[in-house]
C-alpha cells in the first residue's frame, strides 16, 4: 500500500473513532465525485460513512471556510486540514470567527496536490496546529521564487502595469468566487453586496471588477494564508495571488517579515493595528 | 449541400458585410463567443467555449435607458439594432437560446430589449464530432449533433461541413453561400455523451413535491456561494436594475444576476426568505429541473456541463439528479 493509501485507511480509522466516541458531531474532509481526477468537500456524521472520505493528490479544496457554514456548534466540528489549511483556521481563530474549542483538528501533512499553481510556492507542508496527526511529518522545502514573479512585475513601467490589470480585470465575471473561498473574507456582509452604498457598482466593466478586485486585496491584507484558493476557484484563470502577494511584499518591506497564520497567537493584522514604531514617513 | 472547409474563411466574410459575426475563440486565455478579427479561423474543434454564447442576446451589463432629471427630465431608450450571426454554435447553446426565448419572449410580457437583439440574430450552429467529460446533453433530450432551433446546421464530414437551412433565414444564409457551395451529402459522425443520467418524464413533476427533503440539506453544503455556476451557464437569465447617475445625467442598465448571491432574494427591509446556501441551491436545481418545465414543458438544463466544470467545490448537478432519482424511487 502506497504511503497516501495508508494515510487514507488512517484518516477514515481515526474519523469513525472520533464519531463513534462522540468528540466530533461531523468531520469535514474530501469525498469522491463522478470523476476520478475530482473530489468535493464532504460531511461525515456517521461513523459508518468514514469511508467517504478520501485522501489523494485530487483533494485540493481548501475546507476551512465550511467551518463558519455552522453558527450554533452542538459539538466540535472534526476538519481534515493540510498546511494551507490549517493556517486558514488560525486566522480565523485570532478573528474571532471560530473558537479554538469548537474544533478539532486532523492534521494530514501534504507533499502538494495536482494543483501545481496553487501547491507551487508551499511554504507549510505540515499542518501547523492539530490535535491529531495522520502519517508522518514531511519535510519542508525552503520557498525561494515567493516574490519572484511580483519583483518580475515591478519591473514594468506605470503604463505596462496599467495595461496589465486592464486585461486582467476585463475579464473577471464578478462571480465572487475568490471572495466567498477565502478563508480571510468573513465579513458578514461585504463590501460588494452594498450596493445601495455605492461603494462599488453592479455593472461589470473593467472599473467596477478592479474596484472590487483591489479593494478586497486591501482588505485581505497581511491576513492572507497564501492557500491559493482564491486563484483556483476563478474561473477566468485571473493572477489573483500575483495581487496578494504584491500585498505581501509590500507589507514584509514595511513591517518585516511576516507569515500568516502559523500560530494562535499570532500578533493582529498590520493594517487593523499601529505601533508608535510604525514607519510613517508619509504623515 | 457541402461548404469546403478550405472557404470558411470567405462563408465568414460574406456574413461579415452586413453582421457582426461571433466565433468561438480563445481570448486572452478565455475561450468565448467574439467577434470574428476576419483573419483568423474559429475554433471549432473545441467542444464548449468557457463563456456560454448568452451575452449577444443578453449582456452581462446592458444600458437600457439613457435620462436627464430635473424641470425637462428625459428618458430615452438604448436599443441595439445590430445584426449579429452566432456561428459554431453547439445543440446545448441552441437549446439555450429556445429557453432564453421562451423566458424573455412568451408570456404576457416580451423583452423588447431582448427581442430586438433576437429578431437580428441568426444561429448557425455546427454539430460535435466528439463530446468532452462534462457534456450530458442527450440526456437532457438534445442530440449533439443537431440543434433545431438553430437557422442553418452544419454536420463536420472531415474535409467540409453538410450544410442545411432549417428557417428562412438560414435559406437566405444559404443564398448568400451560394458561390461557395457545392452538390453532395455525407455522414457525420453522431457521438454519444459519455455522461449519462436519467431524467424521467415524471421526473420535474416529482421533483416539485420534493420542497422539503432532506437532499436539499445535503447537496447544499460544500456550496460557497458564488456565481460561477450562473455565469457561465447559458441558460441562467435572471438580471438585475441598476442606474448609474452622474449630477442630472444617468444611465438604467441590467447586469445578470445569481440566484446564488446572499442579496439576490433579499427584500426592502432587510428580509430574505432564502436566507442559506441550502434555499439558494434549492432554487436553482428546482428552477432548472422543475420550474421552467412546469411553466415551458421544457427543462432548463441543456446539458452543456459548464457548471461542473467550473463549480470551485465540484458540485455536480448530474450526480444531484441521480441522487433526486433515487430518493423518488425509494418513495
Amino acid at each position: 500500500m502506497s504511503q497516501v493509501n495508508e494515510m487514507q485507511a488512517q484518516l477514515r480509522k481515526v474519523a469513525a473513532e472520533l464519531l463513534e466516541n462522540d468528540t466530533v458531531g461531523y468531520i469535514i474532509g474530501w469525498g469522491a465525485t463522478r470523476f476520478p481526477d475530482r473530489t468535493t468537500p464532504v460531511f461525515i456524521h456517521e461513523a459508518k460513512d468514514a469511508d467517504k472520505l478520501m485522501w489523494n493528490e485530487y483533494c485540493v479544496n481548501g475546507l476551512a471556510k465550511y467551518v463558519l457554514d455552522d453558527k450554533i456548534k452542538a459539538k466540535k466540528i472534526g476538519i481534515c486540514i493540510r498546511g494551507c489549511d490549517s493556517r486558514a483556521i488560525n486566522r480565523l481563530i485570532i478573528d474571532n470567527q471560530i473558537k479554538r474549542e469548537n474544533v478539532y483538528l486532523i492534521g494530514l501533512p501534504c507533499e502538494g496536490k495536482a494543483d501545481k499553481i496553487k501547491c507551487g510556492k508551499c511554504a507549510h507542508k505540515n499542518p501547523v496546529i492539530h490535535d491529531v496527526l495522520i502519517g508522518d511529518l514531511v519535510a519542508e522545502t525552503p520557498v525561494t521564487d515567493r516574490f519572484k514573479a511580483v519583483e518580475d512585475q515591478e519591473k514594468l513601467t506605470s503604463d505596462e502595469k496599467h495595461a496589465y490589470w486592464k486585461g486582467v480585470y476585463d475579464k473577471c465575471i464578478r462571480c465572487f468566487a475568490c471572495r466567498n473561498v477565502c478563508p480571510v473574507c468573513s465579513c458578514k456582509e461585504c463590501f460588494a453586496d452594498q450596493y445601495r452604498v455605492g461603494w462599488q457598482g453592479k455593472q461589470n466593466n473593467s472599473t467596477e471588477n478592479w474596484n472590487y478586485g483591489l479593494t478586497r486585496s486591501y482588505h485581505v491584507g497581511d491576513r492572507c494564508v497564501e492557500c491559493g484558493e482564491c486563484e483556483r476557484v476563478c474561473p477566468m484563470d485571473l493572477p489573483l495571488m500575483l495581487q496578494n502577494r504584491k500585498m505581501l511584499k509590500d507589507i514584509n518591506e514595511l513591517f518585516g517579515d511576516y507569515e500568516c497564520g502559523l500560530s494562535e497567537e499570532d500578533r493582529a493584522p498590520i493594517l487593523g493595528d499601529y505601533d508608535l514604531s510604525d514607519r510613517d514617513e508619509f504623515m | 449541400m457541402l461548404l469546403d472547409k478550405k472557404r470558411l474563411k470567405e462563408a465568414l466574410a460574406i456574413l461579415s458585410r452586413d453582421a457582426k459575426v461571433l466565433v468561438p475563440m480563445e481570448v486572452d486565455g478565455v475561450a468565448k463567443f467574439t467577434p470574428w478579427d476576419g483573419q483568423k479561423l474559429p475554433s471549432l474543434d473545441m467542444i464548449n467555449t468557457t463563456l456560454p454564447p448568452k451575452d449577444a442576446l443578453f449582456p452581462q451589463t446592458e444600458k437600457m435607458y439613457n435620462f436627464t432629471t430635473g424641470p425637462n427630465a428625459q428618458i430615452a431608450e438604448v436599443q441595439g439594432t445590430e445584426k449579429q450571426v452566432l456561428f459554431g454554435v453547439r445543440s446545448c447553446d441552441a437549446r439555450s437560446i429556445d429557453c432564453m426565448d421562451k423566458a424573455f419572449l412568451t408570456g404576457t410580457f416580451g423583452d423588447s430589449f431582448y427581442s430586438k437583439k433576437r429578431e437580428n440574430l441568426t444561429i448557425i450552429a455546427v454539430g460535435c464530432v466528439k463530446t468532452g467529460p462534462f457534456c450530458f446533453c442527450d440526456s437532457m433530450g438534445l442530440d449533439p449533433s443537431s440543434a433545431p432551433n438553430a437557422d442553418v446546421q452544419l454536420a463536420d464530414l472531415g474535409d467540409a461541413y453538410a450544410v442545411t437551412a432549417q428557417t428562412e433565414r438560414g435559406t437566405a444564409v444559404l443564398d448568400q453561400w451560394k458561390s461557395l457551395l457545392t452538390e453532395g451529402e455525407g455522414d457525420a459522425p453522431k457521438p454519444k455523451c459519455v455522461l449519462q443520467v436519467s431524467v424521467p418524464e415524471d421526473f420535474p413533476k416529482k421533483l416539485m413535491g420534493m420542497f422539503e427533503h432532506p437532499i436539499w440539506d445535503e447537496v447544499s453544503k460544500p456550496c460557497l456561494g458564488c456565481g460561477t455556476c450562473t455565469y457561465v451557464c447559458p441558460t441562467c437569465y435572471c438580471f438585475d436594475i441598476n442606474a448609474e447617475k452622474h449630477g442630472h445625467e444617468g444611465t438604467e442598465f441590467r447586469c445578470w444576476d445569481s440566484c446564488m448571491f446572499s442579496d439576490y432574494a433579499r427584500m426592502a427591509g432587510g428580509h430574505n426568505p432564502r436566507p442559506s446556501k441550502k434555499e439558494r441551491v434549492r432554487n436553482r436545481y428546482l428552477h432548472k429541473l422543475a420550474y421552467f418545465h412546469e411553466q415551458h414543458g421544457q427543462l432548463l438544463c441543456v446539458g452543456c456541463g459548464r457548471c461542473v466544470q467550473k463549480c470551485p467545490s465540484n458540485m455536480d448537478i448530474t450526480r444531484f439528479i441521480d441522487m433526486a432519482g433515487e430518493a423518488m424511487n425509494n418513495g
